[in-house]
């Protein structure tokens, strides 16, 4: 699903002088995996997962996206490659404030081509499914952390990725709503979505299938 | 008090970008409002320089069956109204007249006016040097004396302190200089709107006592003197008006062959201040509306800028609230930023009005009446001042109001936005957009239909070609040229000279030229056609010219033939007339080889032929239709001032140095005067509908200025405060597009709401500008369309750079993600 070779992130400091977030990462990830990537502030866990989620263009190397090579793609196709292939859930939520549940989950099929009745029909099935159709009218700001990022989750994963990529999703929740999204997370892998995570928590990282251990942005160590 | 002013001149300095701007956008506003009401001030407000100036009056005529308003009075009248009339404290005539002033080098011809004695006394300014002209000064032989400018005085003669008692050689003859005016002296002033044989033209430098002839005194029925007179004391303009009704009772009585028996024959007692304002009141109400709008759109503007910036300090006003700061506080600092800020573009505004005013002035003082009294006083600076402050506290307002009451724990909260209040403010922001764009839209509206209108007003055909010809006035001293045969001579010469000129395709001369504000008309008898005290003598304009005066000007011939040099004062008489005249006098189109006469019909008249009908021409302005015109021959009815159209195959002024090597050849006492191109006698004659026009445009132009910069200040926050969700939706698969689109929406939904509403108030109010349109009307759907179209696309560029700021958001750094 994702290849990534001597993957490379780095920011001028001066004349010739880098400061490098993330050096000479290699990496591979199947279909239908579960990562989690963990290591210490700044070690460059989110840099990758914008990376992944191609909202950073400005690295060197080589990624390969469900065999696309996304380094060749010119920023259009990038975007319309992270649309079909990618879901991205924000440790702050970042839901509308101004929006419904409704209008937020609907946000990203109007990015896409779906026709209205579709669009429809997938967000009152994503509303059932995540079982909020009661709140479908409420806006962010009535709603509880945990439920606002039920709705985070459920607006990422609507326009049905391949790919779902989650900055700390439980950070902002406490225990057993963090556990409640760990278990959706879960689910959602069982029936064969590809998953990468950035988590601080070895809890958290224990529902994914593989570690990745980030250090100063190098890639430290692989557990499986 | 200083320490707010210090923090608030501190914060200023200290986000010098916004300062610039608020500064700029108040000065545009404050300089055009400022200007506007200099010119308020100037010709509408400021009383006339005379003393107790609203106690003098003009006196003029009426003849309603004749369709003639507001005409001089003949000398034999103005005696009778001096002798019986109780209600003025001093009555007097006058009458423009031009002066050939002999020089060193080449004479030159001064403006100036003859004026019976007690003219210059009643106006209440006293001459700086000298004296006024004495009763017996106003009698043949004796009058000639001459009153002169501070102007002239200090151009011509270097301000000598000799010059009571020297001689001018004025026409050919002697004039003892009695008495100088001060500079700023004006009289007769340029009065517009006095309709048939009254107006005046250039400012007068020499005034010469007033002498009726024997010969003027028995026609009762040549009127060429106005009449000006001072109110006695307690007495109204009704009273006054009561007693010349009586006075003119009496003379129609005395005289039953001058007047028709009927309430035809009137006069008119006017109030010189309202005449001297009068032309200009609606378009100087128009313009103060356009720039209370032009106001409106700054504050709106600047209220959107500091409404940004109170949002900007929320974090700050919140601390201030949390360490004790309360309400009225924090609204007097707000107030004292808003007003300082008010006060350095105000600063800015007067400098703008000054060279604005003086470029009005530059471009329009010899045209637009009284235009060079205008400027800057300390009244004007006054309400500047007041409006300055009234601008600044209703900038600072709603900033104010809104930072007053800030949310403290979200504001304090380390990236806390509050929602609610946010919410709010967009509202107030969205409609203060709404406004500006509304009241862009009026003014634009208002301005296109002026312009389309003054463009129509350009188009307009005047009945000849004014392209590529001169004209300059000819005016012959009466002691040279003392009879006619001798004028006719002179000017004969004179044409036949210009037109051998090479270069000169055609030349010509008439007593009167269109256009040019001056006009003459005459009784007249059709033969075959009595009048009585039923039907009077009908009355239409006059003008003698040369055989080819039509072919200088181009005005066609229509039927019958142009004048000829075989139409001397010997040959039978004859006379051509326009084609309005011709339709009017014979609708069945059978008026050539009639008939007419100026003299009294019943007593052996000198009939005259038409002999020709020539194309209509605009006289009396290009809005208006032409009138009935005659045209006699020159050479049967000399006058001794004329003006010559020369006409070129190219630009006729580079022929001005040989013209006047020519006539002075003939004489070189003469001088040539007013040269001016005939398409500048066009321009001079639209003057004021033209300061109109310029005016409206540049304030309809900063209006759109100003509401460009609010909508692109409102989208360029708007962009700001939506970054986050900018963010987000790109993270959630926005393309560029999407969010160009997104904003690029809000902007247009703002701009619509603002066309509609202004669409609305601009057709409710454009009828107001009726009066300065020509030809088009006061709802023209071409204009609104267009005005529309316009004011859309540059709102929609300045949401442009904004929108595609916000396309360039970096989702990762909008999403605040760590490394």
């Amino acid at each position: 699903m994702i290849k990534l070779r001597r993957l490379e992130r780095r920011y001028p400091l001066g004349k010739e002088k880098f400061f490098y977030v993330l050096r000479d990462i290699n990496l591979d990830i199947e279909e239908g995996e579960f990562v989690s990537v963990m290591g210490p502030s700044g070690a460059g866990k989110s840099t990758l997962l914008h990376i992944l989620g191609m909202h950073d263009s400005g690295w060197a190397g080589e990624y390969f996206l469900a065999e696309t090579a996304v380094h060749h793609l010119k920023p259009k196709e990038r975007a319309t490659l992270r649309n079909e292939q990618i879901g991205f859930v924000f440790q702050q939520y970042h839901l509308l404030d101004d929006l419904t549940v409704y209008e937020n989950l609907d946000i990203p099929l109007s990015y896409r081509r779906y026709s209205k009745g579709e669009r429809a029909a997938l967000v009152a099935d994503m509303l059932d499914r995540f079982q909020i159709v009661g709140k479908k009218d409420l806006y962010p700001s009535q709603l509880s952390g945990g439920q606002q990022q039920l709705v985070g989750v459920a607006r990422a994963i609507i326009a049905e990725p391949k790919l779902l990529l989650a900055d700390e999703p439980t950070g902002n929740l406490h225990s057993s709503q963090g556990e409640e999204i760990m278990e959706l997370f879960r689910k959602l892998n069982d029936e064969g979505m590809t998953i990468v995570q950035v988590t601080h928590s070895e809890k958290n990282a224990s529902y994914g299938k593989r570690i990745i251990q980030l250090r100063d942005g190098w890639l430290v160590r692989e557990n499986r | 008090m200083l320490k707010d002013i210090r923090f608030a001149s501190r914060q200023l300095v200290k986000q010098p970008a916004f300062t610039s701007i608020a500064v700029v956008t108040i000065a545009l506003a404050i300089g055009a409002t400022t200007a506007v009401l200099s010119l308020v001030n100037g010709l509408m407000v400021r009383p006339l320089s005379y003393r107790e100036p609203q106690q003098l009056v003009l006196l003029l005529q009426h003849f309603k069956s004749q369709n003639l308003e507001r005409i001089p009075v003949s000398p034999p009248e103005f005696k009778d109204y001096e002798a019986r009339a109780h209600s003025f404290e001093k009555l007097g005539a006058f009458r423009y007249t031009n002066f050939n002033l002999a020089g060193e080098d080449r004479p030159e011809r001064i403006s100036g006016a003859t004026v019976t004695a007690d003219v210059l006394p009643l106006l209440g300014v006293s001459p700086i040097r000298g004296r006024f002209f004495q009763p017996e000064e106003c009698s043949l032989g004796r009058d000639d004396v001459v009153i002169i400018s501070a102007r002239l005085w200090q151009r011509r003669f270097n301000s000598d302190p000799q010059i009571i008692g020297t001689k001018l050689l004025l026409n050919g003859k002697n004039f003892t200089v009695v008495g100088v005016m001060p500079a700023s002296f004006d009289f007769p002033l340029q009065l517009f709107n006095l309709g048939n044989g009254g107006q005046f033209g250039g400012r007068a430098d020499i005034w010469k006592p007033l002498a009726f002839t024997e010969e003027e005194m028995k026609k009762r029925g040549s009127r060429s003197y106005a009449m000006i007179g001072r109110l006695a004391p307690g007495t109204s303009l009704a009273q006054a008006q009561t007693e010349i009704e009586s006075i003119n009772a009496q003379m129609r009585r005395e005289h039953p062959d001058n007047y028709m028996q009927d309430n035809s024959f009137g006069g008119d007692v006017l109030s010189l201040q309202d005449l001297a304002v009068s032309g200009m009141r609606p378009a100087l109400l128009i313009l103060l509306g356009a720039v209370f709008l032009v106001l409106l759109i700054a504050c709106a503007n600047l209220t959107t800028m500091l409404l940004a910036r109170a949002a900007a300090r929320e974090r700050e006003i919140a601390i201030r609230v949390a360490l004790g700061a309360g309400r009225l506080r924090l609204l007097k600092q707000v107030f004292t930023e808003s007003v300082l800020l008010s006060l350095i573009g105000g600063v800015a505004g007067v400098l703008l009005a000054l060279w604005g005013v003086e470029s009005l002035k530059a471009v329009g003082a010899q045209t637009v009446p009284r235009l060079r009294e205008v400027n800057i006083d300390l009244v004007v600076l006054g309400v500047t001042l007041a409006i300055c402050v009234g601008t600044g506290i209703i900038f600072g307002l709603v900033p104010g109001l809104a930072s007053s009451r800030p949310e403290l724990t979200e504001a304090l909260k380390e990236g806390g936005r509050s929602s609610t209040v946010g919410t709010r403010r967009n509202r107030l922001r969205n409609g203060l957009v709404i406004a500006e764009v509304a009241l862009a839209l009026v003014l634009l509206s208002g301005a296109g239909l002026l312009i389309k209108s003054f463009a129509r007003l350009q188009n307009v055909n005047p009945g000849f070609n004014p392209r590529n010809a001169l004209t300059f006035e000819v005016s012959l001293p009466k002691i040279q040229y003392p009879d006619d045969a001798s004028v006719v001579r002179f000017n004969n010469e004179a044409q036949r000279r210009v037109a051998a000129l090479p270069g000169v395709q055609a030349a010509g001369f008439s007593t009167i030229l269109p256009l040019a504000g001056t006009n003459s008309d005459w009784s007249f008898a059709i033969e075959g056609r009595p009048s009585d005290n039923n039907s009077p003598s009908p009355d239409e304009e006059k003008r003698q010219v040369s055989p080819d005066y039509f072919r200088a000007i181009e005005t066609p011939l229509i039927k019958g033939r142009f004048f000829s040099d075989a139409d001397s004062a010997d040959a039978p008489l004859v006379i051509s007339v326009n084609q309005t005249f011709a339709k009017k006098f014979w609708p069945k189109g059978d008026a050539l080889g009639k008939r007419i006469t100026f003299d009294d019909p019943k007593k052996n008249p000198k009939w005259i032929t038409i002999v020709g009908i020539v194309g209509d021409i605009r006289h009396f302005g290009l809005d208006i239709d032409p009138k009935p015109e005659m045209y006699v021959p020159f050479s049967q009815s000399a006058y001794s001032t004329t003006i010559c159209v020369v006409r070129s195959n190219q630009d006729a002024r580079t022929l001005l140095a040989a013209i006047r090597r020519e006539i002075q050849a003939i004489d070189s006492a003469v001088p040539l005067a007013n040269v001016r191109s005939f398409e500048t006698v066009i321009a001079e004659s639209v003057a004021p509908r033209r300061l109109s026009v310029v005016l409206l445009g540049v304030f309809a132009g900063v209006a759109v200025l100003l509401a460009s910069v609010g909508i692109y200040g409102v989208m360029s926050f708007l962009v700001v405060q939506r970054t986050h969700e900018i963010g987000v939706r790109m993270a959630l698969g926005a393309q560029r597009s999407d969010v160009l689109k997104l904003v690029l929406f809000r902007s247009l939904k703002l701009i619509s709401v603002g066309t509609i509403i202004g669409l609305i108030v601009a057709l409710m109010s454009t009828h107001t500008l009726r009066a300065l349109l020509y030809s088009v009307s006061a709802f023209d759907a071409m204009t609104f369309v267009l005005v529309t179209i316009l004011l859309g696309a540059v709102a929609l560029a300045a949401s442009y750079l904004p929108a595609i700021r916000a396309t360039k958001a970096d989702p990762m750094v909008v999403l605040g993600h760590n490394t």
